[in-house]
């Protein structure tokens, strides 16, 4: 498209020309042109497909340069009912459900600044089409970091990040993304820019509306920037090793942990397969063996000594001692084994990746079941378990059939359930959400959250049927 | 929405509750009903009735007979609310939950508990101890205060510097809505599916719904606790030691600052150790690993040092600590002792700016020819100024509620919020365009729209009323104020 459409008139035009939709990709796209520039909007063909979700392809990729243009294009999109998913790296785009409709690819990348910094006060204010990795780099500069390691690590983007209130294994220490955010502003369906909190770290005034948004996978709002609190580097850290572990010692040790004067900053548990992944070799030739226990402690040299004094105390509960892990190794690991997305370069083709949430105790009970099941099915499982918070990330190695595959994912759906959990797909074929419902039954009212949907999107235009309960 | 209503109508009314809740638990008389005319904030409000429900099915029900005769209906703990959020603004009926206060599940292993909303904040705590665990929020008034209250008000405390804040501890609810309607957000574990209702309903301060059972996350109690007690000899050089802590990095479970005047009226009510000379303290509590907090013990004396610190106390046991702490959490109450009323806020800065904050409010006291005591979560920049005055010196009550405004503008002038922990509530209601546009302010409207369509739960609050302009809603005059 040949257009320079920048000036004012063009998007007064455009906004006039609402209410009537044009009949093709190719004329609306031109509407839109006439508020981000031409070259800001792409139908190519060549394109388009790499903003794909779930095998459902956009008739345009936006860029907006601004929020303002995010909400001019938002409300030209509820008159027209145009659907429009946010997407940056689309790292966790195998998140929910299959969208009802998919007409724009709403791309923040351009959104990447750090607008407000106060590293004295510990807060940062940040563009949601900011790279994780990029903001983590600006802070180290200063000793200071966000404390998370979510799914798609650096390359993730913050506003992804907070739609999926992605977290990984750090969770157990310091909380998921709503825990750090002090406010935010975000665009509604029909075009307004709504700030909510603050830039300081307490702040009680008004309805916590970045609650909502936080983890609503885009079908509430259109997440624009954000406030954190920062927190400081821990100055080193040091992975220790439990190997061979049965379920059982492994039930016992984060007991043993839980109630020992430690404060991890990860703990997770490791089978055969996942270890493999753990350590960039093929899953297919983790043993399948017992497990590898993984604590990660930060502080200082005293705090690492004394802790592995605490932790060779709790060896009983396993046999040997915990070995420590040569630090970069392990800072590769914790980085593979928090990134589920990187899991992809194992040999099946399609990934399918579970995460069942549960009662901190019921985390062991979850995984005999989950073996017991995929021994009957013959399937290969890599598990990762966050046992500190109850997180269990299931890796489906073994290809089958999708009907095979949803009825696996619906069992251990049924495990995680009958154990007072939960079970949702992260990422799987396309295929698969035919057959299963990503998310499972929803945890909170359901006709509260409806209420909510209507009257935040009432033109359902904002990743139509993505969320739960086909929300 | 309504006049008080007429002793008939009420007693009429007070049989029907009776019918629903039982005949002992229904207040309608006059007399009866003073005293749930206010709470923490000088500011009173009649209720047509009060009622205690014992069950969930108590609330609904009650909720629904209040519908039906187009009455408001107000939640209320213990009443220790700060910002007038359980006073009732255009009468109505007032749920008191003080018989809902049993401690339902405590599963350790799972780090939870499932409470009633009358429980007292310090009872979970104390009922989780023997386990070495507790509940991490601690309000000042956490000995009265209950959780349903603190989940209205998404209330703090000294600790929240390192553990947050109400809502990083609940994990769900169940709430009645305005149309009696029972349902249930959250869950017992982490991520569940759905949006997050639990965060919304925490500090929506009973505008959207009534919670009638919590669960919430235990947590672990340190290995090691040290507190310290920092002397200064200038009040410029205890802020600036606060800046200092936080740029360093270095993160204390508590930080809470008292200047001159306030910990000299604290010695005298509750001799708590702090030295009558100074010109202001900082009580500093370190937690965690015994290393971890003999390193940062060393860094804080460090920092302290560096910005002229008179002398560093270390509470030696158990006892000195307590005291130490008695002393700050009972500080509004030492308030009373030395000034007919006083008039506490609670905004919040970016903790770089506290010391030219201290100075204006100094300016700002001695502008208005007031009495200005400050005891700050100083860690988190969270403000308490607390305004001498006497209320039966009309003069003076209108010198305090300009010099409060003026601190509140300065703080949203500074980047901050209007309040940190105590909510808006009545009180500040008319401030919340100082920090959000008509546009954010409508936004919150149209959730509230969502689940509280005829504005039947605690009306008159959180939201402006448009008829004031950014004026302070106390009731600072003789007979209303308290100490």
């Amino acid at each position: 498209m040949a257009m320079n459409l920048q000036s004012s008139e063009s998007i007064i035009e455009a906004r006039r020309a609402v209410g009537v939709k044009p009949a093709d990709a190719q004329s609306w796209a031109y509407a839109f042109a006439g508020i981000v520039g031409a070259r800001r909007v792409v139908t190519d063909p060549a394109v388009c497909p790499a903003f794909n979700v779930d095998g459902m392809t956009p008739g345009a990729v936006v860029y907006p340069r601004t929020a303002e243009d995010v909400a001019t294009i938002l409300s030209i999109a509820s008159s027209w009912g145009l659907a429009v998913i946010p997407l940056r790296s689309g790292t966790k785009v195998g998140m929910g459900n299959a969208p009802l409709r998919y007409d724009i690819a709403l791309c923040l990348k351009d959104l990447n600044q750090v607008w407000h910094y106060e590293p004295d006060d510990l807060t940062i204010s940040v563009e949601a089409g900011m790279k994780f990795g990029d903001v983590q780099r600006f802070l180290s500069r200063r000793g200071l970091w966000l404390p998370l390691d979510p799914p798609g690590g650096a390359r993730a983007s913050v506003g992804g990040i907070l739609a999926a209130n992605a977290s990984g294994p750090l969770r157990v220490r310091y909380g998921a993304p709503r825990d750090m955010v002090l406010g935010m502003t975000f665009a509604t369906a029909d075009g307004k820019l709504i700030k909510t909190g603050g830039r300081v770290v307490k702040n009680v005034a008004g309805y916590d509306l970045s609650k909502l948004m936080i983890g609503s996978l885009g079908t509430l709002g259109v997440i624009l920037d954000v406030s954190f609190k920062l927190f400081p580097l821990p100055s080193l850290r040091q992975t220790f090793a439990f190997s061979d572990a049965s379920l059982e010692a492994c039930r016992h040790l984060r007991r043993a942990i839980l109630a020992s004067p430690l404060t991890p900053l990860r703990m997770v548990l490791l089978n055969g397969p996942a270890r493999a992944i753990a350590a960039n070799l093929s899953a297919q030739y983790g043993p399948d063996s017992n497990h590898e226990f993984w604590v990660e402690v930060g502080g200082s040299e005293s705090v690492l000594h004394r802790s592995a004094q605490i932790l060779s105390g709790l060896s009983a509960f396993v046999g040997p001692e915990p070995s420590k892990l040569d630090e970069a190794v392990a800072r590769e690991c914790w980085d593979r084994i928090a990134d589920y997305t990187a899991w992809a370069s194992q040999p099946e083709q399609d990934l399918l990746v579970l995460k069942a949430t549960l009662p901190i105790a019921s985390t062991e009970r979850f995984l005999e079941a989950v073996y017991q099941e995929s021994e009957q099915e013959q399937c290969r499982v890599a598990s990762f378990a966050q046992t500190g918070a109850g997180t269990v990330l299931l890796c489906i190695l073994t290809a089958k059939g999708e009907a095979g595959m949803a009825t696996f994912v619906s069992r251990l759906r049924g495990n995680a359930t009958r154990l007072e959990g939960a079970l949702t797909v992260l990422a799987g074929p396309p295929v698969l959400k035919q057959y299963v419902d990503t998310w499972g039954p929803p945890a909170t009212d359901l006709a509260s959250m409806h209420k909510l949907k209507q009257t935040l999107d009432p033109s359902g235009i904002l990743s139509p049927g993505r969320f739960v309960g086909g929300l | 929405m309504s006049e008080n209503k007429s002793e008939t109508w009420r007693k009429a009314i007070a049989g029907q509750a009776a019918k629903i809740a039982g005949d002992d638990v229904v207040l309608w008389r006059a007399e009866d009903l003073m005293l749930y005319e206010y709470d923490g904030l000088s500011t009173m409000g009649k209720p047509d009735l009060v009622v205690f429900p014992s069950t969930t099915q108590h609330v609904s029900e009650i909720v629904k007979l209040a519908n039906r005769n187009n009455l408001p209906v107000i939640a209320r703990g213990a009443g220790t609310g700060l910002s007038g959020g359980a006073v009732v603004s255009s009468g109505g009926i007032v749920l008191g939950f003080s018989r809902m206060k049993k401690i339902l599940e405590i599963d350790i292993e799972n780090q939870r508990a499932r409470v009633q909303p009358g429980v007292v904040n310090l009872d979970l705590s104390l009922a989780v101890s023997d386990f070495g665990y507790y509940y991490a929020p601690d309000p000042s008034s956490q000995k009265a205060c209950t959780l349903g209250g603190n989940v209205a008000e998404n209330s703090g405390g000294p600790h929240t510097l390192a553990y947050g804040v109400t809502t990083n501890h609940v994990l769900g609810l169940e709430v009645v809505l305005p149309n009696g309607e029972v349902i249930h957000t959250g869950a017992a574990y982490l991520d569940p599916p759905g949006y997050d209702l639990t965060g919304l309903f925490v500090g929506s301060e009973g505008t959207l719904g009534i919670v009638t059972e919590i669960t919430v996350r235990l947590t672990r109690k340190p290995e090691a606790v040290k507190t310290l007690l920092a002397i200064y000899d200038r009040v410029h050089d205890a802020t600036s030691t606060v800046a200092s802590i936080t740029a360093e990095g270095i993160t204390p479970a508590a930080l809470e600052m008292l200047d001159g005047f306030t910990l000299r009226a604290i010695e005298d009510a509750t001799h708590a150790g702090y030295p009558r000379d100074s010109a202001a303290v900082l009580l500093i509590e370190l937690e965690g690993l015994r290393e971890a907090v003999e390193e940062e013990s060393t860094q804080v004396e460090a920092v302290c040092r560096a910005n002229c610190v008179r002398q560093i106390r270390v509470a030696q046991n158990a006892e000195e600590r307590d005291k130490l702490w008695q002393g700050r959490k009972n500080a509004f109450g030492a308030m009373g002792r030395i000034s007919p009323n006083y008039y506490v806020q609670d905004g919040v800065i970016p903790r770089t700016r506290l010391p030219e904050m201290l100075d204006f409010i100094g300016e700002a006291g001695a502008r208005y020819d007031l009495r200005i005591g400050n005891i700050f979560h100083a860690g988190d920049g969270n403000l308490h100024p607390l305004i001498m005055f006497d209320a039966r010196d009309a003069g003076q009550s209108g010198r305090v509620l300009k010099a409060a405004s003026e601190i509140m503008m300065k703080c949203a002038e500074m980047g901050g919020s209007i309040t940190g922990e105590h909510g808006v509530g009545i009180e500040k209601s008319e401030l919340m365009p100082l920090i959000f546009s008509e546009q954010d302010i409508e936004m919150m409207k149209t959730i509230k729209s969502i689940f509280n369509p005829k504005d039947s739960f605690n009306p008159g609050k959180v939201f402006p009323t448009g008829k004031l302009c950014g004026e302070l809603r106390v009731q600072i005059s003789e007979g209303a104020a308290r100490g």
